[in-house]
């Protein structure tokens, strides 16, 4: 659970200190087809959860509970499972051939791995951004307004007002508000990682995950998206995966620390930085290897 | 409230709003989704299906036509299947038919099939096809094979990308205006310069032949010669071949599927190539003597479709027997066809290994 | 201790290493050779059917193209024609004065018939001034002598001899009875024929004869029909030289006279040309060529021309004048029936494809058919066309058998289906992947990302691959052949007329044209006009492929 008052590890000097507010919680509503959580409880729950590409196991048996409203980054060395986990949640993985699911993953009390699952709907409210920033070959506008579109929403009025307010939440209309019409090629790689947060944002999701997002992004541009990370932390639950241990302190709350597929520790990041209860946490942390 | 709640208008309590969406479809949606998903998937694969249904059907429509003149069905002995002997008699009356009409198509030279004893010999025919395409593939094969390695090898980047174009022209432009280049402008000129009787023959099909085959080649090999990669060019030049021998010894033999498939394409371009030939060949049914006098004209299969086709009354034995060229033509690419593949087969699963 | 120098031994002699040289740079040479090859052949081929092709569009127009044009394509302004058309006849009448009075000369027939007509005038005229009977006796019988000498004169073929007949004619010039008659007919014709016969080999006149019908022929050939004549049937005949390339040659044909003579005895009759001036040497009609030969320009008033109605115009005459109009049309409605055709069933094979297609044997099986509708012959597609959509199908739903365009598209069709196919593959394949998973991250089902995000990226691929099938089916012959080109007509239109009748084509007319048609021999720039249309297509296609490509490759880009 949060408390307040939490505040990143001290050994990283940040001026992007996370908002401490703590607001009450109204009690959240689920009307799908299943259980109904209270207030606090988690939004996604993974229990035993393993994915097998063919024979080789992606991850391990999996446990973790995410809250909502809150910023969980997953950390470790490089193919250890951390993007499999996190595609797995919104069910990316099935682009790959051959792939098969054990053990529980749950969001908002549902199987995602559930054969009745309304996979549109799971991924319009568990948003992706990805590691390259992959806006669509057409106009800021129009990757904006896709996701929207297809929610049924055609009037022109509303469209305009959608995108005008994920491009404000994305930190972006300032920048674009001039010419929605130019390409979004044409934006620098900083400005189109931001706008397809803004797009993900226009499918009206409760969950963002995050895969490496400033990954190939240069420091001021990676500064900029973890400033927003913490502005967007206050409505949605986001997942960070990241390589960058210093940036899973600056901006998470929670931390996982997966290693070879398996979920080694999950605990507050201020404790997974200062003092982790395993070894190898440990070691990874202080750079011993990685 | 935040930055991002402000900026998305929402209410009170700063969350977005809630999982209004549901997760789980009902059966109705899930049994609607299952079929939908599946017809869909019928309808492209019927969709797609139509190549396939339409390679049967020129199969089907053209052996129809050609059996005819195998097989003259009022001639066969009553078919009665319950009986053995008589199922019997009938396909052996039937092969031997096939067989000797077969054989008159394939071993006759004499090619009158409107005189009073019709006759079908299509031999001087395949001749002619095989001197004009042998011809052609003996200027193109080189030429394209050594142009495909200046392309991939020796011209800088800027010089490819104006030859590549040129290459692709030379390949679209249509094959009545290289006809009309034979018979108006190369004709004449042989006949002055060469001393022959007459312009159009086989040597002049296969000049054009050669060089409407030539961009095939050239694309084909030029891209299996790249696909080769540059780690074996880099290990020959490191052990001091030249280049010419690194292209020779090292580069070439690896790519000898490419170039294979290469060459059969362009074969197969020049068999079934039909108006250069018609206009430039002469039209002759005629085997040359001597054998290697190629300024003497011929007749290729091609020709002979398309130009007796059209005052040949339909259902005639004539008829037919066009047909059965042309089952000819099209068993014979159909077979190229497949061997291509299968050297390309084997040059895409090398190109992936390599990688 | 000196330290020894390197060893300078080559791992190679020295000559091996030469040659290894020598052939490492003549394998380069031949490479660059056959480079060079290509590009020379591309431009021997291309450049003679352009230029010559070229020649039918811009050209030296005469009065007589102009006058064509106002008559049959009802262009051009009548009152400058008929300003220009006076002047010209004007210029033009000396030659036909000394044509008709060589003819004169040589047809003696129409010089007898006037003697008699003249003999049967001069009765009347006695009748009429009521001549006493004795004098029209005397009078008559000398009329009658006059007219049996001059017939003497005009059928003798003996100089001599017909001079001496019309010296006894003439005695009679100055009778004073007969002034004021017509009998002083008799004595013009005799002065004239005197002079003919003078000038005229008279033994000759039947080489003459024949001789002068040439002359006339290529007058008419070059000037057209005279003015008064009937109009002939034909169109072709109604106009002289169109052309002034076309004029120099009838006015060759008509300064020179193309002659056999055998040179050695046994031997092949080798040509020779005498000028026709030497043919008619010592005649009155001499003067003809030089004037014609001089005066030419003015005879027929060439102008550059810019015939840029010939993509327009019907033709004429088979081809004799007018332009290629039907024939593009015809080419483009079959073209774009077969790309109607081919396009929906082929981007959805890709889509299928790349999208739903795992890698199981009916899969390999559908790759194995398109490969082999890649290879079939074209002619082969020419005799399914025949046997399938002339012969069985099309009939079934009502149409006649014969040649449709519906037939002929279907075809070019299924020939072109494989290119659309592979080059839509192709263009889904290559769209980044990160796009479709982005769209699918959003929510969308698989047919929507595939509607909305994938195909509009693929589109510059496909478009490409739409324009090389359209400039591939427009260059195809064979398939046509006989499904729906035909030799001579039209192509009608609207389109939903034409589609169930033939239609003339580029493709099949260039054919025609370069070895049917005998008449089309005799104006080659139509023929290197219509294949020039038909390249100048092709290679405008190829170019704005290229062009898209490129230019949505940028827009891809972002730029």
């Amino acid at each position: 659970m949060l408390e307040p008052g939490d505040s990143p590890a001290e050994m990283t000097q940040t001026p992007y200190a996370p908002d401490k507010t703590v607001r009450a919680r109204v009690p959240t509503r689920f009307s799908a087809t299943g259980p109904q959580p209270l207030s606090g409880e988690p939004i996604i729950r993974a229990h035993d959860f393993s994915l097998f590409y063919g024979e080789k196991a992606g991850v391990r048996k999996i446990t973790m509970d995410i809250h909502p409203q809150s910023v969980t980054a997953i950390i470790g060395p490089s193919g250890c499972g951390k993007s499999t986990f996190l595609r797995s949640i919104n069910r990316m993985n099935d682009l790959i051939p051959h792939v098969r699911a054990e053990g529980r993953l749950e969001v908002a009390g549902i199987d995602v791995y559930d054969r009745r699952v309304n996979l549109p709907n799971l991924r319009q409210q568990v948003g992706m951004v990805f590691q390259k920033p992959n806006p669509f070959p057409k106009s800021i506008y129009d990757n904006v307004a896709y996701g929207r579109r297809f929610q049924g929403f055609r009037h022109r009025g509303e469209l305009d007002e959608a995108v005008e307010r994920c491009l404000r939440a994305a930190a972006l209309w300032d920048e674009v508000k001039d010419n929605l019409r130019k390409s979004a090629l044409a934006l620098s790689g900083g400005q189109q990682q931001r706008l397809c947060i803004a797009r993900a944002l226009a499918t009206q999701p409760k969950v963002l995950l995050m895969d490496e997002p400033c990954s190939a992004l240069d420091p001021i541009a990676t500064g900029r998206i973890e400033e927003l990370i913490a502005d967007l932390k206050n409505v949605y639950t986001i997942v960070i995966v990241t390589h960058n241990m210093q940036q899973a302190a600056r901006v998470s709350e929670r931390t996982a620390f997966f290693c070879l597929g398996e979920l080694i520790e999950y605990d507050r990041t201020s404790v997974i930085f200062t003092k982790p209860a395993k070894k190898q946490t440990e070691d990874y942390v202080t750079g011993r290897f990685g | 409230m935040g930055r991002v709640a402000d900026a998305l208008r929402l209410k009170q309590g700063g969350a977005a709003a809630d999982f209004d969406r549901p997760l789980l479809l009902t059966p109705g949606e899930n049994l609607a989704g299952y079929i939908g998903s599946h017809a869909g998937r019928a309808a492209l694969f019927l969709v797609t299906a139509t190549s396939v249904v339409a390679v049967l059907l020129i199969f089907v429509f053209i052996i129809r036509e050609a059996l005819a003149f195998f097989v003259d069905p009022a001639a066969l002995p009553p078919l009665d299947w319950t009986s053995a002997g008589s199922a019997f008699a009938w396909t052996w009356a039937a092969l031997s038919s096939i067989g000797a009409r077969l054989a008159e198509l394939l071993g006759g030279t004499q090619w009158y099939p409107e005189a009073a004893n019709p006759e079908f010999g299509a031999l001087s025919i395949l001749v002619g096809s095989l001197y004009v395409t042998g011809g052609a593939l003996l200027i193109a094969v080189p030429v394209g094979l050594l142009a495909a390695v200046c392309l991939s090898d020796i011209l800088p980047f800027a010089a490819r990308q104006t030859v590549k174009p040129l290459v692709e022209i030379l390949a679209a432009i249509p094959s009545v205006a290289y006809g009309f280049f034979a018979v108006l402008v190369l004709a004449p000129w042989m006949q002055e310069h060469l001393h022959i009787s007459t312009g159009t023959n086989a040597l002049n099909a296969a000049i054009i032949l050669a060089v409407m085959a030539i961009p095939t080649i050239v694309s084909v090999s030029e891209d299996s010669l790249t696909a080769v990669g540059r780690e074996l060019r880099e290990a020959s030049y490191a052990c001091g071949a030249t280049r010419a021998e690194t292209m020779v010894k090292v580069v070439i033999p690896a790519a000898h599927s490419g170039i294979i498939a290469a060459v059969i394409l362009g074969m197969m371009r020049a068999i079934g190539e039909t108006m250069v030939v018609w206009m430039a060949s002469g039209n002759a049914a005629q085997i040359p003597s001597p054998w290697w006098d190629l300024t003497q004209s011929v007749r290729t299969m091609t020709a002979t479709i398309a130009g007796e086709m059209g005052e040949t009354p339909q259902g005639s034995d004539h008829y037919r027997a066009l047909f059965a060229i042309g089952l000819l033509l099209l068993a014979f690419t159909f077979a190229l066809n497949l061997v291509t593949e299968h050297f390309l087969h084997r040059v895409r699963r090398a190109g992936g290994a390599s990688r | 201790m000196t330290r020894q120098p390197p060893s300078t031994d080559p791992v190679q002699p020295g000559s091996l290493l030469r040659l290894r040289g020598a052939m490492d740079r003549m394998f380069t040479g031949l490479a660059s050779g056959s480079v060079l090859l290509i590009a020379l052949a591309l431009a021997v081929v291309l450049a003679p059917m352009l230029w010559r092709g070229a020649g039918a569009v811009v050209f030296k127009g005469t009065v007589e193209f102009r006058r064509m044009q106002l008559e049959q394509f009802h262009r051009g302004d009548p009152s400058t024609l008929s300003d220009e058309l006076a002047e010209i006849s004007r210029a033009r009448q000396p030659v036909y004065d000394m044509l008709d009075r060589f003819s004169r000369g040589i047809a003696t027939e129409q010089l007898e018939e006037e003697a008699r007509q003249l003999y049967r005038e001069f009765g009347k005229q006695l009748d009429r001034r009521d001549t006493p009977a004795q004098q029209r006796t005397e009078l008559r019988s000398l009329a009658k002598q006059l007219r049996d000498d001059f017939t003497e004169a005009a059928q003798s073929s003996d100089k001599a001899a017909a001079q001496e007949a019309l010296e006894r004619v003439l005695k009679h010039a100055d009778e004073p009875r007969l002034k004021g008659t017509v009998a002083e007919g008799f004595f013009r014709m005799a002065r004239d024929y005197g002079r003919i016969v003078e000038t005229v080999d008279l033994g000759r006149r039947v080489e003459y004869a024949k001789a002068l019908g040439e002359v006339r022929d290529a007058i008419q050939a070059l000037f057209g029909p005279r003015p008064g004549e009937p109009r002939p049937p034909l169109v072709m005949d109604q106009y002289g030289a169109t052309r002034w390339d076309v004029a120099e040659k009838q006015l060759a044909r008509l300064l020179t006279a193309e002659k056999w003579v055998e040179v050695k005895p046994g031997q092949p009759l080798q040509r020779v040309d005498v000028p026709r001036e030497r043919e008619f040497a010592g005649t009155d009609l001499v003067p003809l060529f030089p004037l014609v030969r001089e005066r030419a320009r003015d005879m027929l008033r060439p102008q550059t021309t810019i015939y840029w109605q010939y993509f327009i115009d019907d033709s004429l005459s088979g081809h004799y004048f007018g332009g290629v109009g039907p024939e593009i049309l015809g080419t483009l409605l079959v073209t774009v029936l077969a790309i109607a055709f081919a396009l929906p069933l082929g981007v959805v094979s890709a889509a299928y494809l790349v999208e739903c297609a795992g890698d199981g044997r009916t899969v390999r099986l559908i790759r194995t058919c398109i490969n082999t509708l890649a290879g079939v012959p074209s002619i082969v597609f020419g005799l399914f066309g025949l046997a399938f959509f002339v012969i069985f199908l099309l009939p079934k739903f009502g149409l006649p058998q014969g040649s449709s365009v519906l037939a002929g598209g279907l075809t070019l069709g299924l020939l072109v289906l494989p290119i659309i196919i592979r080059a839509s593959e192709e263009a889904i394949r290559s769209v980044p992947a990160t796009y479709k998973e982005a769209a699918l991250a959003l929510g969308a089902s698989r047919l929507r990302c595939f509607v909305t995000v994938m195909l509009p990226a693929a589109l510059p691929g496909i478009l490409t691959g739409v324009i090389l099938s359209v400039s591939r089916a427009a260059g195809e012959t064979a398939p046509i052949l006989f499904t729906a080109a035909v030799a001579m007509g039209t192509t009608s239109w609207p389109p939903w007329e034409a589609i169930t009748k033939p239609a003339v084509t580029l493709a099949y007319s260039s054919y025609n044209l370069a070895v049917g048609d005998r008449l089309a021999a005799l104006v080659p720039h139509n023929q290197y006009g219509m294949v020039m249309t038909l390249i100048l297509l092709v290679l405008i296609l190829n170019i704005a492929a290229i062009l898209v490509r490129s230019h949505m490759a940028k827009r891809l880009r972002g730029q």
